[in-house]
């Protein structure tokens, strides 16, 4: 990984899985910090999530977007995956550990499971 | 034997997928109206349809990413966004219209209203989503579509002039009292019809969903060059048993049971009841895939879990969302809404996201870094290219034409 790595466009808007290649989300955002005040700014954590993802779309609907996904989730600031836990960046972005070590990033399908889809029958069931 | 077995099983499936409630209606209603002198759309339509499925195809086995994936990655995310926002709502449109469709299919098989066959259609095709391996769903519907050759028997059974035909197909001339923006409106309504923008989605997806790898490249090349074809010759013997018999009696088409007719006036009740049993499975075939499809775009755009080879509970978003959409397109069909006008604006529309959909296809389709060696050759791109600027002029033109001819009246 000595090639430069164009992070608008190879990072950016990619597929994140999970260790075992659970689809956690989309790479919404990402977060520069500066090290010190000289430096260059260093790229920190992927953010993922619709409050990122509202933040992404910018201006008045961006706002909305933002303001609606932080009362649905009751909290404020999107999810951070630091750089650390980034195994492999290609085609997708892979993490190091499987999709438990993100319980915030898999809340929304944890909830429609248990609210919606696991009162229907045949929802543990595989059709292959 | 099996990999034959396998490779025309894919191009059943291709075919049923290709013809759907808008083909059945805007072939016959063009048919009867313009006669012959569309069927140059449907070549049109059938070649780019296939280029960009294979593409799309191919970008999906190799590298197991669907269209909605890489219109995020290369549009970002606000025009992303819009494009999922557009695609969905023309996939649920055209998924009221499915439904309206076998409905009404089932209505003149049965003479009970269509209204009260919705229901439980949606039922079954939820039933389907839920239940059916992936495979299994696609050839049972592939294989009954098939019924739909009756269209095409049929146009010799009405004893064509096969010289006039040939003439009046490559001599397209206006029929007496139409003017030329209600030509290139229904030009554009057939485009929109049979290059459907979910047919390339849902081909992406149903890639991934068969766990196809690069070795099945075969496969994807079959039903998209086979499949294809010769869904559009269905497509044009539909047109043409229209053109022999509704339009020299001047029959406008405004019901599924006049796409019928020339067949039962043809072929009698073996025809009607072939018929009927085609336009229900080809119906029903476009009822998952646009059900399917609508739920695919947003789940791709947002990288949930998503898909049928999944259990339900391990994709609940995906199958939350299958689940409000299929309510919501009951409730809109319940509100007795003209099923053949819901038809032509989803087509409609459809026809103005294609560039949208289509250019990053062709994007990926030349990166080295996806495909390696699999990149477009020349000829694809060259093809490609014109497609799209025939797309995007479709699309520019769509507006104006619709205000000019009042949606083709």
């Amino acid at each position: 990984m000595t090639d430069l790595l164009d992070a608008g466009l190879e990072l950016l808007d990619r597929q994140v899985l999970d260790s075992r290649g659970t689809p956690l989300g989309k790479v919404d955002d990402l977060l520069f910090t500066e090290a010190d005040a000289n430096g260059p700014p260093a790229l920190t954590a992927l953010l993922i999530g619709q409050r990122a993802f509202g933040a992404r779309l910018g201006g008045r609907l961006g706002q909305w977007w933002t303001r609606l996904a932080e009362r649905l989730s009751g909290r404020q600031g999107p999810f951070e995956v630091p750089v650390a836990a980034i195994d492999e960046i290609g085609t997708v972005v892979r993490l190091s550990s499987p999709a438990e070590a993100f319980p915030r990033l898999t809340a929304p399908e944890r909830w429609l499971r248990r609210n919606v889809v696991s009162r229907l029958p045949g929802a543990f069931r595989e059709s292959d | 034997m099996k990999k034959v077995l396998s490779l025309a099983l894919g191009v059943f499936t291709a075919i049923g997928g290709f013809i759907d409630i808008g083909d059945l209606v805007t072939d016959a209603l063009i048919g009867a109206r313009f006669g012959l002198a569309l069927v140059w759309v449907t070549v049109v339509a059938v070649i780019g349809v296939a280029l960009y499925s294979e593409m799309a195809g191919r970008v999906a086995v190799v590298t197991r990413r669907t269209v909605f994936d890489l219109i995020r990655e290369r549009m970002g995310a606000r025009v992303g966004l819009a494009t999922v926002v557009v695609s969905y709502l023309v996939n649920a449109i055209a998924l009221v219209a499915e439904l309206c469709g076998i409905a009404l299919a089932i209505e003149l098989l049965t003479d009970v209203h269509y209204l009260l066959w919705v229901p439980p259609v949606a039922f079954l095709a939820w039933l389907v989503v839920w239940r059916v391996p992936f495979a299994h769903m696609e050839r049972a519907y592939g294989l009954a579509g098939v019924a739909l050759f009756v269209f095409v028997v049929a146009v010799w059974h009405l004893g064509p002039d096969w010289g006039r035909m040939a003439h009046d197909v490559t001599h397209p001339e206006l029929p007496y009292g139409e003017g030329l923006p209600t030509y290139f409106f229904y030009a554009l309504v057939m485009l929109g019809a049979q290059m459907t923008p979910y047919e390339v989605f849902f081909f992406s997806s149903a890639a991934v969903e068969h766990h196809w790898r690069a070795k099945n490249l075969t496969e994807v090349r079959m039903n998209c060059w086979v499949g294809y074809p010769i869904g559009g010759i269905l497509a044009i013997g539909i047109q043409v048993v229209a053109y022999q018999v509704l339009q020299p009696a001047g029959i406008q088409v405004e019901h599924l049971s006049q796409t019928v007719l020339p067949v039962v006036l043809a072929l009698g009740k073996v025809g009607f009841a072939l018929a009927i049993l085609g336009i229900v499975a080809a119906v029903f075939g476009s009822t998952l895939e646009t059900l399917l499809s609508s739920s695919y775009t947003v789940a791709h755009h947002f990288g949930w879990t998503w898909g049928k080879a999944a259990r339900p509970a391990d994709a609940s978003r995906f199958h939350t969302l299958v689940l409000i959409t299929l309510l919501a397109a009951v409730a809109v069909a319940l509100t007795t809404v003209n099923p053949i006008t819901i038809t032509i604006y989803a087509v409609y529309l459809g026809a103005a996201v294609l560039p949208v959909t289509y250019l990053p296809i062709l994007v990926i389709a030349n990166d080295r870094r996806y495909l390696g060696e699999r990149v477009n050759g020349r000829l694809a791109n060259a093809v490609g290219f014109v497609y799209l600027l025939i797309v995007l002029a479709g699309a520019l033109a769509a507006l104006p034409l619709l205000i000019a001819t009042k949606a083709g009246l």
